[in-house]
């Protein structure tokens, strides 16, 4: 199993920069997940290790070896697409096998390679069907069969997810992530989705406009994001954010105030010297972190739009005097409405700051 | 159907036509109108091909006076048409000409139908352009210079003369390249992690999967060779080399045509066209509309 | 722009190689032959003796008294022959495209089945019919349509009758289908939605089937008169352009100049141009139409 060093990447179309400068390690072994906004260029970085798209600068290191000039199939990887890419004319077994075939591998070892991966992926019952006559699901395990058959040191997965529906997405995740036990190999997964990228990864890359936002274990990213876009990227629903200014510097504390909840006062335990009086920053908090009034440390009051009750949670759509939306999560709810008003308390050790660049202060 | 048909009641002017008698009558007459037309246009379209048939029956003298029932002079006619031509050789040479331009045409035009489809580059994609400018270049205007051409490289009177300027077809380039359009690019990805050389994934991705579209142009390029008459007729001198398009033609402006006998060359003529449109009529089709869209 | 890599430079090596074949023939058998035509429209001299004439040639068109002849009768044809196949074409694409119609499929593929024959035999195949006693006469005769037999193609009005009613009968099913293929791609809840508000059927016909056909009309009428301007093989196997000239075509009066009397290709060359041209204006005006749609 490799791991893989990228250093400088860079990735152009005509004038059009498209990956602007990537650094990244990922070690042997390890579930790597490129999340982000759709044109963040996660697709294009994965197709540029897979040597799909060739790399306008930068170093690729697969397992030590620089492979920006090695031809596809020499890295070592297998790829899994989103529209799955099997070969409409082939039956299961042969489209598993068709690597292999043309490696030069004796007929005896690639059937014995792809009985092999049909166990693992329980396909032995489909092998000699045609793509169309399976199902959406079974057309991807076969396509994760065919990546599985070249014993690759890399596995590349393009959301390979997103054309399934939402039960089947479950199930294939879960299933993907048994494979990455069974298998031990590295794995890098490229979705759009932040909910995939949390269960999956051991490590996520938040992507945005080419560059790397932040890198983390996904805990890591929900607890202490390095800055505004990350923070609202990672976490369902939403992070709230809110405007503020700084008011005071008070005892290695600095105290903001909300411009929306007429002028309320949070002070958050932040060292950072960079902030001054008179800024205007952002304040974030999770919906799920809205304490009930009174048991945080600074009470907001405001007015319900709608209430969405799933049983356990409720997600009440909430508007600011000011006219700022805010999205907060309760639990065991029954008394909250539509045109209720309600009041909340901010918890500083929960809430986060972002400087007017979207900056994280600490 | 029924919910539309009680939508409909309830438009008044739709209504009050439905209980006006003289509207039925008139949409009464009116389809009797339409399968009046068609039946003429019917009868019209077949009706040569019926008189192919019952005219290789009769002599050239009956023939010539429109006689439009079976006579008995089928047999005599096949054996004047098989003892005056060659008709093993012509047919052939014919069928030669046919399948062997078939076979190269779809070779080299959809090499670069998806050569132009998969590796796009702004130079490549302006080539492109001033090919489709091409494309109405009326043959008139090339056959001087061709046929110089061919003299000059001692063409003349050989196959390699009508097949060479036939093989790059850019209405069958265009014709693959819009086909192309609808291949998944992400098969030609796979194909290259799974190790497949560019021509490997022509040959045993792009080529299987695009069997339709194949089949299709067979049929339209084949259509073309077999039925090609102005370009042999310059180039192909000698009756030992003619096409049967070429022999039935010269049979038919000789000063007294035997034309039972020149039915029967019609006939063979007019088969293998008639067969494969019977055989393969859906594909038939699709492959006279498939460039358009 | 960096340097290109390895990958890249095979990408372009590739793409090049799978279209390589097919331009090299292309400037072999195309390009260079249309460029030589060009210098040879501009010589004068019998065979392959050439020398320079200028303008020689285009005064001469204008001179030339069959040439005048060929391109009125490619005109003839053009402006009687294309509308009335095309309307045809559009009435039964309409009367077929009725789902209700009884024997649909086979009155499709009669009107059809002209289309499969080549121009060679089912020009001999008219003009056996077409003969001075032939069944056509025969037919109309018997009919009492006309009293007396028509010379069809002795003639050089009815000559031109017979090239017209031939072309037509061959090329009307084929440009049907064009029109009904688009037909079928409009969404008939259209016509159901026009129902429903009482538009009769001769508007829906008008003022829905025909706009939206508008390509299609427009691209048919491209190809026919691009096909009509290099009518040959018809022609040259019904009259060979005759009677005195009443049915010579522009493809008919080159292939005469060129291989018919002693060559005189610089001439022909001249004449072939005056097709390019016209097939040149034709498509300049399609490209206009077509853009002004967008």
């Amino acid at each position: 199993m490799s791991n893989l060093k990228l250093r400088g990447i860079r990735k152009a179309f005509g004038n059009l920069e498209v990956i602007k400068g990537v650094d990244l390690d990922i070690n042997s072994s390890e579930f790597v997940v490129f999340v982000g906004p759709s044109g963040c260029g996660k697709s294009t970085l994965l197709r540029m290790i897979a040597g799909l798209e060739p790399i306008t600068s930068g170093e690729l290191d697969i397992g030590g070896e620089r492979m920006n000039d090695v031809d596809p199939s020499k890295r070592g990887i297998a790829m899994v697409f989103q529209t799955y890419a099997l070969y409409p004319h082939m039956t299961v077994r042969e489209n598993m096998g068709f690597a292999l075939r043309f490696a030069g591998k004796p007929k005896d070892e690639i059937e014995k390679q792809v009985k092999e991966a049909s166990r693992i992926l329980e396909l032995d019952p489909l092998l000699d069907r045609l793509p169309k006559q399976l199902s959406g699901g079974q057309r991807q395990r076969v396509a994760i069969g065919r990546a599985i058959v070249r014993h690759p040191q890399v596995f590349l997965f393009d959301e390979p997810l997103s054309n399934l529906d939402a039960e089947l997405r479950v199930h294939m995740r879960i299933e993907i992530a048994r494979l990455h036990k069974e298998l031990k190999a590295t794995m890098i997964y490229v979705t759009h989705d932040q909910v995939e990228a949390m269960t999956l990864a051991d490590k996520i890359v938040v992507l945005r406009e080419g560059e790397i936002a932040q890198v983390g274990a996904p805990l890591q990213l929900y607890d202490n994001p390095d800055n505004l876009f990350v923070a609202g990227f990672i976490g369902s629903p939403k992070m709230n954010f809110m405007a503020a200014e700084v008011v005071d510097r008070d005892n290695g504390k600095l105290v903001v105030a909300l411009a929306n909840h007429g002028g309320t006062k949070v002070a958050l335990p932040i060292a950072d010297s960079s902030a001054n009086k008179g800024d205007k920053v952002t304040l974030g908090v999770r919906p799920e972190h809205f304490a009930d009034a009174g048991k945080g440390d600074s009470d907001i009051t405001v007015g319900i739009d709608v209430a969405e009750h799933l049983g356990q949670t409720s997600y009440l759509y909430a508007r600011a005097p000011g006219g700022e939306q805010l999205i907060i999560e309760r639990e065991e709810s029954r008394d909250h409405g539509a045109l209720d008003s309600l009041t909340v308390a901010i918890s500083a050790r929960h809430a986060f700051l972002f400087d007017a660049a979207g900056k994280r202060l600490r | 159907m029924s919910t539309l048909d009680q939508a409909t009641e309830l438009s008044p002017a739709i209504a009050a036509r439905r209980s006006n008698p003289s509207f039925n009558l008139l949409a009464l007459v009116s389809r009797g109108l339409v399968y009046l037309l068609l039946s003429i246009a019917a009868f019209v379209s077949i009706f040569p091909f019926i008189w192919m048939f019952v005219s290789s029956t009769n002599t050239a003298a009956d023939v010539l006076t429109g006689k439009a029932t079976l006579g008995n002079a089928l047999w005599a006619n096949i054996v004047t048409f098989f003892t005056t031509v060659d008709a093993p050789r012509i047919f052939w040479n014919s069928a030669f000409l046919a399948i062997v331009g078939t076979v190269l045409t779809l070779i080299i035009s959809s090499l670069a139908g998806y050569g132009f489809e998969m590796f796009k580059s702004r130079f490549r994609e302006k080539i492109f352009g001033a090919l489709l400018l091409m494309l109405s270049i009326p043959f008139a205007a090339l056959m001087i210079p061709l046929f110089i051409m061919m003299a000059n490289l001692k063409l003349i009177n050989t196959y390699a003369a009508i097949l060479l300027p036939a093989i790059a077809s850019i209405f069958i380039i265009f014709y693959f390249r819009q086909a192309t359009k609808a291949f998944p690019s992400e098969l030609r990805d796979a194909a290259r992690i799974d190790g497949l050389k560019e021509w490997q994934i022509f040959l045993y991705v792009y080529l299987p999967v695009m069997r339709s579209t194949y089949a299709a142009a067979i049929i339209i390029v084949f259509m073309a060779n077999w039925n090609n008459y102005l370009w042999p007729l310059i180039v192909l001198q000698t009756n030992e080399q003619k096409t049967i398009t070429l022999v039935i033609q010269s049979l038919s402006s000789a000063y007294y045509p035997e034309w039972g006998v020149i039915m029967v060359g019609t006939i063979l003529a007019t088969l293998p066209t008639l067969l494969i449109f019977f055989v393969l009529q859906r594909r038939f089709v699709e492959g006279m509309l498939g460039a358009v869209k | 722009m960096a340097a290109q890599t390895k990958l890249e430079r095979s990408e372009q090596i590739n793409g090049w190689l799978f279209v390589m074949p097919a331009l090299v023939l292309l400037g072999l058998f195309m390009v260079y032959p249309i460029v030589w035509s060009l210098w040879m429209s501009f010589q004068t001299g019998r065979g392959m003796n050439f020398s320079f004439g200028g303008f020689a040639n285009i005064v001469r068109l204008t001179q030339d008294p069959i040439f005048l002849r060929a391109l009125g009768n490619t005109f003839t044809f053009l402006i009687i022959q294309v509308p009335i196949m095309l309307v045809l074409a559009l009435l039964f694409a309409t009367a077929l495209n009725d789902t209700r119609l009884w024997g649909r499929g086979f009155f499709r593929t009669a009107i059809f089945l002209p289309c499969i024959t080549s121009l060679v035999a089912y020009s001999i195949l008219f003009k056996s019919m077409f003969a001075n006693d032939g069944v056509i006469n025969d037919f109309l005769l018997a009919s009492g349509l006309i009293a007396d037999p028509i010379p069809w193609l002795g003639d050089p009005f009815w000559a031109k009758v017979v090239v017209i009613s031939a072309i037509t009968w061959r090329w009307t099913g084929y440009n049907m289908i064009f029109y009904l293929a688009a037909m079928q791609n409009i969404d008939r809840s259209i016509y159901e939605a026009a129902r429903i508000d009482g538009v009769p059927a001769w508007a829906r016909f008008w003022y829905i089937t025909v706009p939206m056909l508008k390509p299609v009309i427009l691209f048919t009428s491209v190809i026919s008169t691009i096909g009509t301007l290099q009518l040959f093989d018809e022609v040259n196997v019904l009259t060979l352009g005759g009677p005195s000239d009443s049915t010579l075509t522009l493809s008919l009066y080159i292939y005469n100049l060129t291989f018919k009397f002693m060559p005189n290709f610089g001439y022909a060359s001249t004449v072939s141009y005056v097709i390019v041209v016209l097939v040149g204006i034709l498509s300049f005006l399609q490209f206009l139409v077509a853009r002004d749609r967008r």
